[in-house]
């Protein structure tokens, strides 16, 4: 019997669902993909169809709450925020969307964004990586003024992004405010680093002129 | 003899530095000087708060340059090897320090670090005292939206009727902005910048730990007792939630005959890190004497500045950070008073002392050295050494000045806050600076008021105001 598409999306978010309420009862390492299976109801080898490992299933939480908080971005952004106000939105409301998975992210986060455990592009935290920077590239250009970025420019961000996380599930600071300045911290430094290379690029652009 | 200010400037310690450019070495005395007179020119810029947090900057050199000379001072006659050590603790704590930038007045507070003025440009330096702040760093629009979302659970535009999305003033931790409520009340809502709280307290454990060396002078004890009674005012100026208590009990004190209006706190929008209080039409001091106003009307206010001073003192509040920004001047003439952040309530022994106090008034030696010594926490030796006894006393009566003149007493007298300076001066020079908390913060009090009073020229019959005051004492 052929599967439709529906019914493959009730499936896939069926299993989503368990994970998250097993990595939150139990953690990310001690809950297993049997016990994800017997929750969502479904069969061992159906949970492999969707989701190959569980740094798949890890990936695809984080994906739907990066998700998640770029529609929340674009319906709360106000017409003429600085870039400053756009990256602070955006990675805090990110923030607020990964919460309820924050006591067990952090150890799915080493393996799956970990800069170490990057050896090739079809790694799971790789996918995660680049739907999020491709998101911040696009704030970026929809500023009056876009700042130009280059590769190492996005390698910058994320370190500092990856920073951000990993304060931000250690935070026990109250309604963590500690992260709310931390992040705010690390745009300005982003951006301030952004406009001093486009000075200098402009600085290059004039001397060359003369 | 007082320190100049290029003599403070040199007694910063050296920058390390390696070869590279650094980055915030502190400026020429020239420089400073170039701000300080500007500024004086210069409306307040309540809207420019990036500038007002740059400027700080120049205050925080000048500061703690009085505080490197005068802690090398303790040192001067120690080994080298101890002096090594404590010039690269000093230089540690003074990096520590440039980058608290939220200390508005801090140093002020502990008194003796600003015991003295540089004898270039008194007047400027006065005139400027209130346009120097240290403040937290401004938010934008996003993050302050989502710190209110944080702490009242929902965007200030669902709370309130209206929002202004620009800060409307600074705060020495935040900003405020005014709102109206959905019952149409005109309201300031203080916001506070997330996390400084336990950013104070990490930075003075770390300040803590490199001032240790100085525990080897024999005013280890005491000076501890300042630094943290300096830093637990800090920390209780990031809970607004005390603040609104402190106001509220202010409040209490005052009838609307007074013409002294201290805004009403609307708790069900106020949290630890925000106040919404009510809001008090009206001008700062500055904008205030740009109208030219009468030296009648300015009379007036100094007289109502001064009964809210001792309503509250003899109520048993020390209201201790009278600074520009906390007067408001309303057009109807009543004088409103804001920010409670640094608000001292006396203990039943301080309430004693200042019961005791008052027998100094006359002029009762016998009184004067009995406080001296518990005040100041004298020893018997101590209170036989005649110039400490003559330096002290030279302070107190300065204090009392225009308490025991009949009649009113001119504040516009130069003359009288050169002295309280210079009297100020000689006991931080002599390190005679030994003494309770509570007293650094009542001379506070005593210093920020006489300069508002000095701006505003006014002359206020202090003892027809004590008099009818202190009858609350009892």
């Amino acid at each position: 019997m052929r599967v439709t598409k529906d019914v493959q999306a009730a499936t896939r978010e069926k299993i989503l669902r368990a994970a998250a309420e097993l990595f939150k009862k139990k953690g990310w390492q001690r809950a297993s993909t049997r016990e994800i299976a017997c929750r969502a109801k479904v069969a061992s080898g159906t949970v492999f169809n969707y989701f190959p490992t569980k740094e798949a299933i890890a990936a695809a939480l984080v994906n739907e709450a990066m998700q998640a908080a770029e529609d929340e971005f674009h319906f709360r952004r106000k017409a003429g925020q600085t870039l400053e106000e756009d990256l602070f939105l955006f990675i805090w409301l990110g923030l607020r969307q990964l919460a309820p998975y924050r006591n067990f992210l952090i150890t799915a986060l080493e393996t799956l964004l970990s800069p170490l455990a990057r050896s090739s592009p079809e790694h799971h935290g790789e996918a995660v990586r680049l739907l999020h920077v491709d998101t911040v590239e696009r704030i970026i250009s929809q500023q009056k003024t876009p700042q130009a970025l280059s590769h190492l420019s996005l390698q910058v961000y994320w370190t500092l992004y990856l920073g951000v996380l990993a304060f931000w599930a250690a935070d026990d600071s109250p309604k963590h405010e500690d992260t709310m300045a931390m992040v705010d911290h690390s745009v300005r430094l982003f951006v301030a680093s952004l406009a001093g290379a486009q000075r200098k690029r402009s600085a290059g652009k004039r001397s060359v002129k003369r | 003899m007082n320190p100049k200010l290029a003599d403070l400037i040199k007694a910063l310690p050296e920058e390390r530095t390696t070869g590279d450019r650094v980055a915030d070495s502190p400026p020429r005395p020239e420089q400073i000087m170039e701000v300080l007179v500007g500024l004086t020119e210069r409306p307040t810029p309540l809207g420019a708060l990036r500038r007002l947090w740059a400027l700080g900057g120049l205050e925080a050199y000048v500061a703690f340059a009085y505080l490197a000379w005068w802690v090398r001072g303790w040192f001067m006659s120690a080994d080298a090897r101890t002096r090594r050590r404590a010039e690269t603790n000093l230089r540690a704590a003074l990096k520590t320090l440039k980058c608290m930038v939220y200390l508005r007045g801090a140093v002020m507070k502990a008194g003796q670090l600003l015991g003295s003025f540089p004898d270039i440009a008194p007047d400027e330096f006065i005139d400027t005292l209130g346009h120097l702040h240290f403040e937290a760093p401004p938010m934008h629009f996003s993050l302050l939206r989502e710190q209110v979302r944080n702490e009242l659970g929902r965007d200030p535009e669902e709370i309130f009727a209206s929002f202004e999305t620009k800060a409307f003033a600074a705060a020495s931790l935040g900003q405020v902005h005014l709102a109206r409520l959905r019952s149409g009340e005109r309201v300031a809502v203080k916001i506070q910048y997330p996390g400084i709280a336990r950013t104070i307290d990490s930075d003075f454990r770390s300040l803590n730990a490199l001032l240790l060396p100085l525990r080897l002078s024999k005013d280890w004890q005491n000076m501890k007792e300042q630094f943290e009674s300096v830093w637990r005012m800090l920390r209780d100026e990031t809970d607004y939630e005390l603040e609104a208590a402190s106001m509220r009990a202010a409040a209490s004190h005052f009838r609307a005959e007074d013409g002294i209006v201290v805004p009403r706190v609307y708790d069900e929008y106020s949290t630890r890190r925000i106040l919404t209080t009510e809001y008090l039409d009206g001008a700062h001091i500055e904008a205030f004497l740009a109208t030219r106003p009468s030296r009648q009307v300015r009379d007036r206010f100094g007289a109502q500045m001064y009964r809210a001073a001792f309503r509250l003192y003899y109520g048993g509040l020390n209201y201790a950070d009278p600074h520009p920004g906390n007067y408001i001047f309303m057009p109807d003439g009543r004088l409103g008073l804001i920010d409670f952040g640094c608000v001292w309530t006396f203990s039943k022994e301080e309430r004693g002392v200042i019961k005791d106090a008052e027998a100094t008034i006359s002029g009762d030696e016998k009184i004067f050295r009995e406080l001296a010594k518990r005040v100041g926490r004298l020893t018997d030796r101590e209170l036989r050494d005649k110039e400490r006894m003559r330096l002290l006393r030279e302070a107190h009566d300065w204090v009392l000045e225009p308490l025991r003149r009949e009649g009113v007493f001119d504040f516009g007298d130069q003359n009288h806050l050169r002295r309280g300076m210079a009297a100020m001066a000689q006991l931080v020079l002599k390190r005679y600076t030994r003494t309770d908390p509570m007293q650094i913060y009542m001379y506070r009090s005593f210093f920020g008021l006489r300069a508002m009073l000095y701006r505003l020229r006014a002359r206020v019959d202090v003892r027809a105001i004590h008099d009818a005051e202190c009858r609350k004492l009892k």
